[in-house]
Parts: C-alpha cells; structure tokens; sequence
C-alpha cells in the first residue's frame, strides 16, 4: 500500500510540475466536448447528454493508454531497473502507475463533467455521477493495464505511439460513443458490440436514465480482472529475464 | 560471510554464453570489473542485483542466494545502472525520499535524518531543495549515490559510475566510491576506465568474453610486466621481432610491446624495424599501466556485441 502509493506520489509531482501536460490533460477533454457536443448538427433533444459519456470514455481511453507510454519512458530511461532492483514488491511499480493514470482520467472525467453542465447538460443526481465514476474507474484500470503490458512488451516509443493509435481511433468510432447501436450499419455493429467501450458509454446511459447497468458492471469487473491477471503475470516474467 | 559470492555462475541468451561460470569472492573492498562492450560485465551485474536470473551456478549476496531469497538480496544492496535516472522535475531532497520512502522507512523524522546524511556525505546540502534539472551531471550521479545509501546498503553495484562526466567530478565520485568504502560498504563496479580502476580499486577483474581472465590487486596483475615499450612509426610493424618483446596492442597511434627489460630490448627492436624499412617516429619505454594488462588480456580485437540501441541514442539527446 504504502509502497504504491509513493510511486503514485512521484507521477503526481512529475505531472503536476509540467504545467503544459496539465494544461493539454484538462483542456483537450473540453475541446472534445465543444466541440463533438455543440458543433455537431442537433438530431436529437439532447445531443449534448447524448455525446457526453461517449467523451467521456474517449477521455478515459486516450488518457489510460498513456500508462503505457508512462511506463515506456520509465523503461528506456533507466528507472525501471532501478525500482526493480528496490526490496518493495515489484507489482507496486504496476499498480501505482494504474492508480495515477486512473485517478488522472478521472480528474479529466470532472473537468467534462462540469463544463457539460455549464453549456447546457443536464444536472443529475450524487448517486449517478457516484454510479458514473465507478464504470469509469473500472474501465481505467482495465485500459491502463493493457497499455502497461502492451508497454512491456514492445522496447520503444514509436511502436507504442502506433500501437497507441492502431487502437484508440477503431475503438472509438465503432462503439455507441456517436450514434446508438440500432442506427449503426450491420458491420460496425457487430464490432460495437464486442467492443469494452460500448459496454462503458451505454452503462453510463443506463445510470444517467436511473437505470443499474448490471451486465456492463460485469462485463467491465471482468475485464479488469482478466487484464490484471495478464499484466501481472507478463511484468513478473519480464522482470526476471 | 562473503558479501559477494559466486561459483560457475552463467548465463546464456539463447545460443550465446554472455557469462561463463564466473567464480568471484568479494569482500569490503571495492572491485572493479573490467572488460570491452559485450564482455558481459552487465549481464553479471543484472544477475548480482536480482534483475537477471542465472543460467546455472549460484550467487550470493549478502550470505543469500540471488535466485531463491531475491528480496532479502535486495534489501541489503542498492544498485546504480549507468545511465543517469533522477527525475529532473523533483528536487534533490524529493529524489532521495521517493527512494526512501520505497526502501520503506516510514518514519518520517528516521526519513529526514538518513536524507540529510546522504546529501550530506555527498555534498548536496547547498543546492538540495533545487529542481534536479539544474543540477549537473557530475551532481546528478552524486545524488543518485545518495539514493542508494538511504536504506545502508551493505554492498553497492555501480555501473560505469563517472561515464559522462568530467575530469573533476569524476575524481570526485570515485573519492566518495572511497568514504563509503572506508564506512564498511563493499563496492562493486564496472567501468571501462583503466586509470581510474587502477587507482581507486583494491581489486579488479578482467572479463573477456564472459569469462574473468585476469584477477587480483592492480600492483600484482601489473606486476607480470616489467616493462612497455611504445613505438610510433609510419603505420606497420615488423613481421619479426627481438626475442623477449611481445606485441601487446595498439594505443593512441602507437604499437605496444612488452618485454623483461625494455630500456636494453629498445635498440634491438629499433632495428627489427629498419631491416624491414619502417620508419619510427618515436619510441618510448616506461612502466607498465592496468591498461597495458587490459590490452594484454582482452586482445585488441573489438569485441562489441552490444546492440545499437535506439533508446540510448534518444537518452542522451534528451539529456543534453
């Protein structure tokens, strides 16, 4: 505990003493939301309640792939040879980078939140922005994960950016982020509906419109799990080559 | 106890044996282990720190086995790799806490008083609540020093410690490689310069090709040398040379040789040149060096296995 949460501490303070990475940390998620939410032609009562989950998954997505580049510079700089050299337990490493990369996405997840509601979303109750943060933690943790293992595996900072990009864009633009499921073209669909963001964006609907999206909460408990297993186990066989 | 203690300790990638049942005993002293690029004197530090498990043999650190008691291994060590790795956007007092408080000494008055000796032993106190990124690098490896010593190790791995510094700073490093020695730390480290081992280490071991050719005190191993003689001409060497001199390598232009007694082999290998018409520019005897040993043991054949490596051309950019 005690452990992690130092490495939690040191991301913190190298992130926060960058006031360039703050600012394209919190003013990118807002230029999404301007721009998809209020630019985008009006088909529906509320395009803004409708395109805010999605930005907000897609904040959370862009955000907790940077894990792995997180990890990558800690990798072909030197420090990871030398926190795995360190008696703490070495998982400590992993988990507090996913901790700071979650808690990060979700500080971004706020700043969308607030500014949703200053240009015209509705406002919701405590428990459903409380139900929001959960199915976005849950799906932070599971994407900061695959970057960090994904990270372990390749051995430089070109391949993870076009990994990086290989995967964000696809998942994004077939999952419910812009248009629901029952307007998509056949093939899109039956992407979007194997795809983690779409359990994501459509839980977090459900809990705008008071309804408890209990099989997205699976789906994405799940998935944290398997990946976690996955990371864990791909970090101990990499480290003790 | 042996602080460090390996027997027929190996490692192989793949097809390539990198160490080659390495047999090493090292205690309170500082050990300096030479060799070219890809001899596999880092493989042998990864295997000592518990960041590369061994392909058979066995190491001990501390009186425990690197492969069954990693974490108590670790506890009583601190490793320094050869590049550079403080976050610049920390300050020094910061750095060495972040280390602290991961060796996992909670305490927060205990924390303060082991960071100010470290800086204190490594002279930072001046400059400790500054950013890292002002610092220089000779001031940056001091406070990587002082990181390691937080948790007092009882044995100290630095990889290539004064590689990009100065002549100042490197005298520096190496003379508080020295202090901690003198405090009971026994020090193990690779590096590639030959002065530097010579002076400042008790003991050095030559790796060529994964195996330790030459070990002992640097006086004994430059003791099998009587001594060099030096010769710059224009360009070759005579194919036959005096009985009692033997080439040992090629240095700064010039051709080394070895012999019993230089000063009275001298005129006799001056001749082997003339006879087959090389021109020498210049000659010298003197005594001999670790270096000259070095050249002697390792060859001059360049040995360089290592990869090219992207990530550490892109790290020194951004370091500059």
């Amino acid at each position: 505990m005690y452990r992690f949460a130092t490495y939690v501490w040191r991301d913190t303070i190298r992130w926060k003493r960058a006031p360039l990475n703050v600012l394209s940390t919190l003013a990118m998620p807002a230029a999404w939301l301007i721009f998809m939410g209020l630019v985008m032609p009006v088909k529906y009562d509320n395009y803004l309640d409708f395109v805010t989950p999605g930005i907000l998954v897609l904040t959370m997505l862009t955000s907790s792939l940077g894990a792995g580049s997180s990890i990558m510079f800690d990798k072909t700089l030197g420090y990871l040879n030398k926190f795995l050299a360190l008696p703490s337990p070495r998982e400590s490493i992993l988990i507090g980078k996913i901790v700071f990369i979650t808690l990060r996405g979700l500080m971004q997840s706020t700043v969308i939140l607030i500014i949703s509601i200053l240009i015209g979303a509705t406002i919701y109750p405590i428990s459903t922005y409380i139900g929001m943060y959960i199915l976005l933690t849950l799906f932070g943790i599971s994407i900061s994960a695959l970057g960090t293992t994904v990270a372990l595996y390749l051995d430089n900072h070109d391949s993870y950016a076009a990994f990086q990009a290989f995967v964000s864009m696809p998942l994004y633009f077939a999952s419910t982020a812009l248009i629901p499921m029952n307007e998509m073209p056949d093939a899109l669909r039956y992407i979007a509906e194997f795809n983690p963001l779409t359990y994501a964006i459509d839980g977090i609907r459900d809990i705008a419109q008071g309804i408890i999206p209990t099989f997205s909460i699976c789906f994405l408990i799940i998935l944290a799990i398997l990946i976690m297993i996955v990371c864990s186990w791909k970090f101990r066989s990499i480290t003790i080559g | 106890m042996t602080d460090i203690f390996t027997s027929k300790l190996s490692k192989s990638y793949e097809d390539v044996l990198a160490v080659n049942s390495l047999d090493l005993s090292i205690n309170n002293e500082i050990y300096g282990l030479l060799g070219p690029n890809g001899s596999g004197k880092t493989t042998t530090v990864g295997m000592l720190t518990t960041l590369l498990s061994p392909s058979s043999g066995n190491a001990q650190v501390c009186g425990h086995d690197v492969t069954t008691e990693p974490k108590t291994v670790r506890e009583c060590i601190s490793y320094v790799p050869q590049y550079m790795a403080v976050d610049i956007r920390l300050t020094g007092r910061e750095n060495i806490d972040f280390y602290a408080k991961l060796y996992g000494i909670r305490d927060k008055s205990e924390r303060k008083k082991r960071i100010d000796y470290a800086l204190d032993i490594m002279d930072l106190n001046d400059r400790a609540d500054d950013l890292t990124k002002t610092y220089s690098g000779g001031m940056q490896r001091r406070l990587e020093l002082a990181q390691a010593l937080t948790h007092q190790p009882k044995v100290l791995f630095l990889d290539e410690p004064t590689v990009g510094l100065d002549v100042i700073a490197r005298k520096m490093i190496w003379e508080h490689i020295a202090d901690l020695k003198k405090n009971g730390i026994t020090i193990f480290v690779t590096t590639h310069q030959m002065e530097e081992a010579e002076r400042y280490c008790d003991r050095v071991g030559i790796l060529k090709k994964g195996v330790v050719v030459k070990e002992g005190t640097p006086s004994h191993l430059k003791s099998a040398l009587k001594s060099i003689i030096t010769i710059k001409s224009d360009g070759k060497m005579p194919n036959i040379l005096p009985d009692n001199v033997d080439f040992i390598g090629n240095e700064n232009g010039s051709v080394v040789y070895a012999s019993d007694n230089g000063a009275d082999m001298l005129p006799s290998l001056i001749k082997k040149y003339d006879e087959a018409g090389i021109r020498v520019y210049s000659s010298m005897v003197r005594d001999p060096t670790l270096e000259d040993i070095y050249l002697m043991s390792v060859g001059t054949e360049t040995v360089d296995t290592e990869q090219f490596n992207r990530a550490q051309i892109r790290r020194i950019i951004m370091k500059g």
